[in-house]
């Protein structure tokens, strides 16, 4: 168990912001340019862990736990879900309910410590989150309940897991809508283009990003590597439950869990490449309409029967 | 059952002694003290006790009421409750002594013998195994509880509110009488006699479903103004303000819940019910959730915020008990059990977190003298213990993992989730929408606690000068155990989940078979087992911080301005600014809106902008139905000309039409 837990956090440590580069890669290519090289994520982590802190004085310990608690969270939720070959080394009846207020804790954290800080563009940046965060949220519960109506199983691992392979042929559609849907929440919750630009120039155009003005060093640090995570960890589920490959033998399922990870990249390069970012108050609407979509998956089921 | 007795007896002994010793200030408040924690330590022993070995008692007095007998029993569901109200009065009662201290006018005896008698009374309510004992106790409890509210009665806002109260419970209660007495004529004596009052009796009767679905709404009509069901929900927002903070944690934390004792205490008697009686629980859940964590997002003073949260944290109970109905009626004894343990439990952690979280509310107030959130600003350096107790208290009501709410609510969606694999398509449909109701009430509970925290604790402050605040250590204890109580479901929630179990399997006949009881405890405890595993992560994470910054300048700074060099407090985003893009999302739901001019010009002129919710169901429910009445009331002053001849006439021609329809 201790040591699945290790390899299990192991790879995602390590692989988490390769991700990165590749995207980052993708978008340079699509502007024509060659880019930063494909491991400028890994330096940057740990250039920014190499770095001093510089603390407001207006913050108190809230403001340099948050970014621990986000990190530690991120860690925490990995290890309910599978990484092709790697089985998830902790599961238990009702797990995926933990899955996501486990990520609750960790925005609840990450917005107090935005607070801390008594800046209004942390407090701007903060509220948007909130707001956004928790209609995601909804979308994320309405895509977990069609898996579990599907998987007749309440462990996320094997909500996407195993019996997966088995709804492909009856439900293909409603799984694409579902995996649709849960792209879309993707993008939300690690605040990609089109919902959030991490790379814009003004603050108060800013979602994510904005909460981590007032963060430096390991902070700074934590708090972007965290983030990698939080993609890693988002995408595996969401490769998890477009490719059935769960009768394959452990190598060959790592093998196609990785290539699918970077297909996953390269297309929310290609999308951030080609869409430009929404404007505040369309976001909600974007989020609404992955709801529907899911709706439209959920609503196939009850009018297919299981 | 002795124990509970004593406890009974203690308590009324202390409220008379309290009367009569009203002279002496100081033995009162020691007498207070003493007997309040006496009497609450004999009544959890009691209920301890019960609830472990898992045996009902009952208990006749000898004495004669006027309708019916003084039956007390207690079974598992009735010690749950008495358990939960008796921390609740201990930890506020305790907390009251100090924070009214400096209240030397007002007459303390008074209150505390009716804080002592509202303890009494509960007691009894929750025990009470005939419905006229219940109706009794139910009556007094409303009562003092109205006297409690109107502690502060020299304000006018006050008495409205506590007025506001009375008339709400008592409209309640109207229905109330209407169901027992039907209930009474349902059921038929062994000799073939008229109906009992005595729950035994109704429990051995069946009722046909009709006369089970009436009785069921007009117990929703009549528990439900008490409790707050969302539309009936108009009196919490006023009488939760206005109240000493400790009668609010009371008022909140158990006499709300009181409602779902009778709903509870219906459901065990009838048994059968209709399918729509869940149905419309779930939705009274979906409705009373949503809207009030909604409203509560539009709030700007932190008590009535956190009064809007009740009605919240009612809704997620309710959601519990609808899907547990729904699981009793359906024969899906795991659905029922989950279901009913899930309200149950949260029954118990609302309890715990809102009493802590009105107890710092009060004491944020005592301190700075203002419940305003825009007005207050980064406490938490000077009101330390307050501050982190609130964290405490807001992490455990957004259901979040490490603390209490989270177990309950993880219940309540193992509930509805483990409906759904029966493939109904009508259990499909209202369990994904309580799922998505229930999920939707926990991201907004999010934002509403982070917006209350973040406004009141962190930042600067925005109007007052928080270094003359100095926090009264004396009413932090109570506070600590309610926290501690918090972090102790939070991590090890079995000892709890198994007392809420034998409640629920009373309140459901369901037999508790250990594997039953395994297959939901199992769980939770590897459960703990990743919970701990994320505290030693961070502690992990926290060292390696620690150890790396010694290697490492740190320096200390103003907040970044983004370039701008003069940033003062009051630039900081307030509390309404954070609720806004959410309330913006819902504003034809909840009437918001945004009063006031943006400055324009080269030159502005000074402007004044403020954003405020409409509450929809006083101002356009209850508010046309109570004006109709006063107009119709205002049309009878015809008959009313003030002749004492004519009102003997009145009488007289009533009682001709008496015996006209008597003969007749």
């Amino acid at each position: 168990m201790g040591i699945q837990i290790l390899l299990h956090l192991t790879v995602m440590l390590v692989l988490a912001p390769l991700l990165f580069g590749i995207i980052g890669k993708t978008k340079a290519l699509f502007a024509g340019r060659w880019g930063a090289p494909l491991f400028q994520p890994y330096y940057d982590i740990i250039k920014f862990f190499k770095k001093g802190n510089v603390y407001s004085t207006t913050t108190t310990w809230i403001f340099q736990v948050a970014p621990l608690v986000y990190l530690a969270t991120i860690l925490v939720s990995s290890l309910l879900i599978p990484f092709g070959g790697l089985k998830a080394p902790v599961y238990f009846w009702g797990d995926f309910i933990l899955f996501i207020y486990i990520s609750g804790l960790s925005r609840y954290f990450i917005i107090i410590g935005a607070l801390d800080t008594g800046s209004s563009f942390e407090g701007m940046g903060a509220s948007r989150e909130a707001t956004f965060s928790c209609l995601a949220e909804i979308v994320l519960a309405l895509d977990f309940i069609i898996l579990a109506i599907l998987s007749k199983q309440l462990i996320l691992s094997e909500m996407v897991g195993g019996t997966i392979l088995s709804s492909w042929p009856l439900f293909g559609p409603v799984l694409l809508l579902v995996g649709l849907s849960y792209f879309l929440v993707l993008l939300v919750e690690s605040a990609r283009i089109p919902i959030d630009d991490p790379t814009t120039h003004l603050e108060l155009t800013m979602i994510h990003e904005v909460m981590f003005l007032d963060h430096s060093g390991w902070d700074l640090a934590c708090v972007s590597y965290a983030s990698m995570m939080k993609f890693f960890v988002l995408g595996s589920l969401f490769v998890n439950i477009l490719i059935p490959f769960h009768n394959l033998s452990a190598i060959l399922q790592t093998v196609v869990f990785g290539v699918g990870m970077i297909g996953l990249a390269i297309i929310v390069g290609i999308v951030e490449s080609c869409i430009a970012r929404l404007r505040l108050n369309r976001i909600p609407e974007l989020i609404i309409g992955a709801f529907v979509l899911a709706l439209v998956g959920l609503l196939i089921i009850l009018i297919k029967g299981v | 059952m002795n124990f509970f007795l004593y406890s009974l007896a203690f308590l009324v002994f202390s409220v008379f002694l309290m009367l009569f010793s009203a002279r002496l200030k100081k033995i009162t408040s020691g007498i207070f003290l003493c007997s309040l924690i006496v009497g609450s330590v004999l009544a959890i022993i009691s209920a301890i006790k019960v609830l472990v070995n898992q045996t009902s008692l009952d208990y006749h007095a000898a004495l004669r009421m006027p309708i019916g007998e003084f039956y007390l029993g207690l079974d598992a569901l009735s010690a749950f409750f008495v358990f939960t109200i008796s921390v609740l009065f201990l930890m506020s009662g305790i907390y009251g002594y100090f924070y009214l201290q400096d209240c030397e006018k007002k007459n303390l005896n008074a209150h505390y013998s009716i804080y002592n008698l509202c303890l009494v009374f509960l007691l009894i309510l929750v025990t009470a195994k005939n419905a006229v004992l219940f109706l009794i106790a139910w009556e007094m409890v409303t009562v003092c509880a109205y006297f409690m509210i109107i502690f502060y009665d020299q304000q006018k806002v006050v008495r409205k509110a506590g007025y506001l109260y009375l008339i709400a419970a008592h409209t309640g209660t109207f229905c109330l009488f209407i169901m027992f007495l039907l209930m009474q004529h349902n059921t038929v004596l062994s000799g073939g006699q008229a109906g009992s009052m005595n729950f035994d009796q109704m429990l051995l009767t069946p009722f046909s479903l009709p006369l089970a679905g009436l009785i069921f709404v007009l117990a929703i009509l009549g528990f439900g103004v008490k409790t707050g069901f969302m539309p009936m929900h108009i009196w919490l927002p006023h009488a939760h303000p206005v109240a000493p903070s400790h009668v609010s944690a009371i008022l909140s934390g158990v006499i709300i819940k009181i409602g779902i004792y009778g709903l509870l205490r219906i459901i065990l008697i009838i048994k059968d019910f209709p399918q729509w009686c869940a149905v419309l629980l779930l939705f009274i859940g979906m409705i009373s959730g949503v809207g009030g964590v909604l409203y509560a997002l539009g709030q700007h003073e932190i008590k009535k915020l956190l009064a809007y949260h009740s009605i919240e944290n009612i809704g997620i109970i309710t959601l519990g008990l609808g899907i547990g109905l729904w699981g009793q009626i359906n024969q899906n004894e795991m659905v029922a059990l989950l279901g009913y343990a899930g309200a149950l439990l949260h029954v118990f952690n609302h309890a715990v977190f809102k009493g802590l979280l009105f107890l710092s509310a009060g004491s944020v107030i005592k301190a700075t003298h203002t419940g305003e959130m825009d007005k207050l600003g980064g406490l938490l350096k000077y009101l330390p213990w307050t501050g982190h107790l609130f964290l405490i208290g807001a992490v455990s009501i957004c259901g979040l993992p490490l603390f209490n709410g989270f177990i309950s609510e993880w219940l309540v969606y193992r509930a509805l989730f483990e409906n759904m694999f029966q493939f109904k398509i009508n259990a499909i449909v209202f369990c994904s929408l309580a799922i998505i109701a229930l999920s939707l009430i926990g991201g907004l509970a999010i934002a509403c606690f982070a917006k209350a925290f973040g406004a009141i604790f962190l930042g600067n402050s925005r109007c007052l000068d928080n270094k003359q605040l100095k926090e009264n250590s004396l009413f932090i204890a109570p506070m600590i155990v309610l926290g501690g109580i918090c972090l102790w479901i939070g991590l090890f929630p079995k000892t709890m989940v198994s007392f809420v179990l034998r409640a629920a399997s009373v309140v459901s006949a369901v037999n508790l078979s250990p594997i039953k009881q395994s297959a939901i405890i199992s769980p939770l405890i590897t459960m703990g087992f990743v919970l701990a595993l994320l505290i030693l992560t961070i502690v992990i994470l926290g060292l390696l911080k620690k150890i790396s910054m010694n290697f490492s300048c740190t320096k200390k700074a103003q907040t970044w301005g983004c370039g701008y060099s003069l940033p003062t407090s009051r630039m900081q985003y307030t509390a309404s600014s954070f609720a806004e893009p959410i309330l913006r999302i819902f504003r034809n739901i909840l009437g918001f809106t945004v009063k006031g001019n943006k400055p324009s010009g080269y030159f502005p002129k000074e402007e004044r902008i403020s954003a405020h919710v409409v509450e929809v169901s006083e101002e356009f429910i209850f508010k046309p139905i109570f004006q109709g009445i006063q107009f119709l009331a205002s049309k009878l002053k015809i008959i009313q000309v003030g002749f004492v001849q004519l009102y003997l006439l009145y009488i007289i021609a009533f009682l001709l039409l008496l015996l006209i329809w008597k003969i007749v």
